[in-house]
């Protein structure tokens, strides 16, 4: 037994604490204590990063996702989530022992069956063609049944289900969004199966329809693919440009690095909004426009950080040093002052995608930017607004994803900066 | 007195004391800094507005023609054009450009009637002003306290409880928190109006003499009207607010966090000074003055923010401005709301340094 194994743990000095309980533990209490060897909550990355992976996943592949294509008419237009869209339905008495329309079939001589609807609607003809399939279908059976129903046409819902109440009609259609509103008043009466005698709540959209019938949630997935183009693109190119002019800013000087710093502290410090918005009225709608003005904002992001960062590396004494041995400018750039840029560009390219996909989203909810065709979170919220009175969950889903996209970009850059950055861990 | 007239006196007035007993109570060193940083705002604005008249210009798309419509004959466009000065060569119109910004003056609007574009602010810029300068005392308030509250609490629940709220308020797109404020107290509960600044009704009653409701209203005793802008502001001066707070919030607590590291920290605790007073009174007070110049920094969220809680509360300010005529693209306009956006964010960032210098006697330039 050695003095150290023999001494309680807490007179070990507090930072070689960790070490030695690594030593002790197996990986699962590794991994629950993971905080305390980065002193970083890298389980912050852990969870955004699968959130991210599913929504790059969802961009690349929104068909297989989606049960609907971004822009078809697929349903009734302001369909609640969870709603059905109205079917016709049969109305019964509560005495009547059929349930079907199928039921109410009579032996061919018999007095055929009245049935009551409204008049103008779709469910006379709904009850006609329906009809007509079941006597086609049941006329060759040996029973000798057949279903050619007294259609008979009332002014309203109310006369139609009056109409069965006295015993005038054997049945009532109507659909089943007016019955069910109707159903307290009607005790003696209930609801038989649909006509076609499908399920009565077939149809129904998970999070609703738009104001003209498309689907939601379909929507919201293709307009993921829309939001991270527009982040991912915006970003790499703003990337792209700022980076190198920063290395050049820095490794050039002089008046070349001041003008360019004042212009790009001018581009910093002005709202960015305002100038995409600037930029995308003048090139017109289209991604890639948005692209170009989302990218134009960030370039002073990467310029500044990648700047500030060479100018403090060029005076290391490691470059000094590699300098003084005769490397070229080329190779302190490629060998000593990138690799120390890189992580803060991670970083800066992490928290970017989620500004630049709020930002995206921004200029397409005051209507500049996209075109109005294309799927996107920002053109829904728009859309929606004009509808908040009767359509919650138009502008509800596509914001919450917004915002679920966003965080888990935001979380992302976070988790690496105190990873990367071991000065911000006391923070 | 016209409407801009009377805000530029309520916002210059303190400024230019406040700048001249700076200049004169101040060091050689600062009075220098202060006069650098007066002119090197100037660059900023010109590069800014050059920018944005250069984009404006190079685009196809022509604002006669589309104010006109499908009824404008080419000859009554060349003729507007003409009066316009859009047949000019593009350096004129650069010069003429340039000289509008350096008087404020900014020329006529290039749709509707041609109004002068002053005009047009002066009715714009008090409303975003109602706007932003509640809206700003909402987030400090939240984020001041917040942050400390945070930092007083470090590492527990109600730390990581702000520190969420935070990212998430970050990662929220304040024109659907303003919708979600609508539809849960406008429509679902129906408390407060989703839209206006006033009421339509009650609008008329109103005597306008600096634009400025709020102002309006109590100058002529008018309480109707006064509750009425109150109610139209709240929802706007929310989603403005808590979108900002985020941000406060964060800088506060590691701010505080770090002041409560200090030895004289650790000195008052040991003299026995009650928790609270330490973070609330010896920290956050000294973990303040490096937030001044923060706030400084988040005068381009604050304007962006204010561009979408416009337009979603359909609130007539600078940005509905903006948004509403670049749609008809109208240059003139769209420059001008450019150059005063832009001069406003020169402005704070020049007066956050000056009060900091004021606040913190140890910065010396």
């Amino acid at each position: 037994m050695t003095a150290l194994q023999e001494r309680p743990p807490e007179d070990i000095p507090e930072e070689i604490t960790w070490e030695v309980e690594l030593q002790k533990v197996g990986i699962v209490r590794r991994i629950l204590n993971a905080r305390k060897w980065y002193g970083a909550d890298w389980w912050f990355v852990a969870i955004s990063s699968v959130l991210v992976a599913i929504f790059i996943i969802i961009a690349v592949f929104p068909s297989l996702f989606a049960p609907y294509k971004p822009d078809a008419l697929v349903g009734p237009s302001f369909l609640a989530p969870g709603a059905y869209p109205p079917v016709p339905v049969l109305v019964l008495p509560n005495i009547s022992s059929a349930n079907t329309l199928k039921d109410l079939a009579v032996p061919a001589g018999q007095p055929r069956p009245g049935i009551s609807v409204v008049q103008g609607g779709n469910t006379a003809g709904a009850l006609n063609d329906a009809a007509k399939e079941i006597d086609n279908q049941i006329k060759t059976e040996p029973e000798g049944l057949r279903l050619r129903p007294n259609i008979d046409r009332y002014a309203s819902v109310e006369e139609a289900l009056q109409a069965v109440v006295d015993g005038k009609d054997a049945a009532a259609v109507v659909e089943s969004d007016e019955f069910a509103a109707l159903k307290a008043q009607y005790p003696t009466l209930r609801q038989g199966e649909s006509l076609t005698g499908g399920s009565k709540t077939a149809g129904g959209f998970l999070l609703g329809t738009n104001d003209i019938g498309q689907d939601v949630w379909s929507r919201l997935l293709w307009g993921t693919r829309v939001a991270l183009i527009i982040g991912f693109s915006a970003s790499i190119l703003s990337l792209i440009i700022g980076v190198p002019l920063g290395l050049m800013a820095a490794f050039i000087g002089g008046s070349f690095d001041r003008l360019l710093s004042l212009v790009m502290d001018s581009l910093y410090a002005f709202p960015g909004l305002i100038l995409a918005i600037a930029i995308t009225a003048v090139l017109g709608p289209s991604i890639v426009n948005v692209i170009v003005a989302i990218a134009v904002l960030y370039i002073p992001t990467y310029y500044r950080m990648v700047r500030g960062q060479a100018l403090s590396v060029k005076e290391d004494v490691y470059v000094e040093a590699a300098r003084s041995i005769g490397a070229r400018s080329r190779e302190i750039l490629q060998r000593y002052i990138f690799p120390n840029v890189i992580p803060s560009v991670a970083i800066i390219f992490s928290v970017n995608v989620a500004d630049a996909i709020l930002t995206g989203a921004g200029l397409a909810f005051l209507g500049l930017g996209l075109p109005p065709t294309v799927p996107d979170w920002g053109i829904d919220l728009a859309r929606g607004q004009r509808f908040i009175q009767n359509a919650w969950w138009m502008i509800t889903f596509p914001g919450l994803t917004i915002l679920l996209v966003v965080l888990a970009f935001t979380l992302m850059g976070e988790g690496l900066m105190e990873i990367f950055n071991p000065k911000l861990r006391e923070r | 007195m016209s409407p801009i007239g009377f805000v530029a006196l309520i916002i210059g007035i303190p400024a230019l004391v406040l700048l001249g007993y700076v200049l004169i109570t101040g060091s050689t060193g600062l009075r220098r800094y202060i006069l650098t940083r007066i002119v090197l705002t100037l660059p900023m604005v010109l590069i800014l507005g050059s920018l944005v008249f250069l984009i404006m210009r190079v685009v196809p798309g022509d604002p006669v023609s589309s104010a006109l419509g499908p009824k404008g004959t080419p000859e009554m466009i060349q003729h507007i054009r003409e009066q316009l000065g859009l047949n000019d060569p593009i350096i004129v119109q650069y010069g003429r450009f340039l000289g509008h910004m350096f008087t404020l003056n900014f020329g006529n609007s290039l749709v509707g009637g041609h109004r002068p574009i002053a005009d047009e602010m002066s009715e714009r810029f008090p409303a975003t002003l109602e706007l932003i300068v509640p809206a700003s005392v909402l987030a400090l308030l939240i984020g001041i306290f917040g942050g400390a509250h945070a930092a007083s609490r470090r590492k527990g629940p109600v730390d990581y409880a702000w520190r969420i709220y935070a990212v998430v308020i970050y990662s929220l797109p304040i024109f659907w928190l303003g919708l979600m404020l609508q539809l849960l107290f406008g429509v679902k509960l129906g408390w407060l109006p989703i839209s206006g600044r006033i009421d339509p009704i009650i609008g008329t009653t109103l005597v306008h003499r600096t634009n400025i409701y709020t102002i309006d209203s109590i100058i002529s005793g008018n309480w109707l009207a006064l509750k009425s802008v109150l109610q139209h502001l709240v929802l706007p001066t929310i989603t403005l607010g808590l979108i900002l707070s985020g941000i406060f919030v964060r800088l506060t607590r590691i701010n505080v966090i770090e002041t409560l590291s200090m030895d004289y920290i650790s000195a008052a605790r040991a003299r026995g000074i009650r928790e609270r007073v330490l973070v609330y009174g010896h920290a956050l007070k000294n973990a303040l003055i490096p937030i001044i110049t923060l706030i400084g920094l988040q005068v381009a969220i604050l304007l962006a923010g204010a561009v979408l809680t416009e337009t979603v509360f359909s609130w007539p300010g600078m940005g509905s401005y903006l948004v509403e005529r670049i749609s008809q693209r109208d240059y003139n306009a769209v420059q001008s709301v450019i150059v005063v956006f832009a001069l406003l964010v020169a402005m704070i960032s020049l007066a956050v340094d000056v009060i900091y210098s004021l606040v913190d006697p140890r910065v010396r330039y």
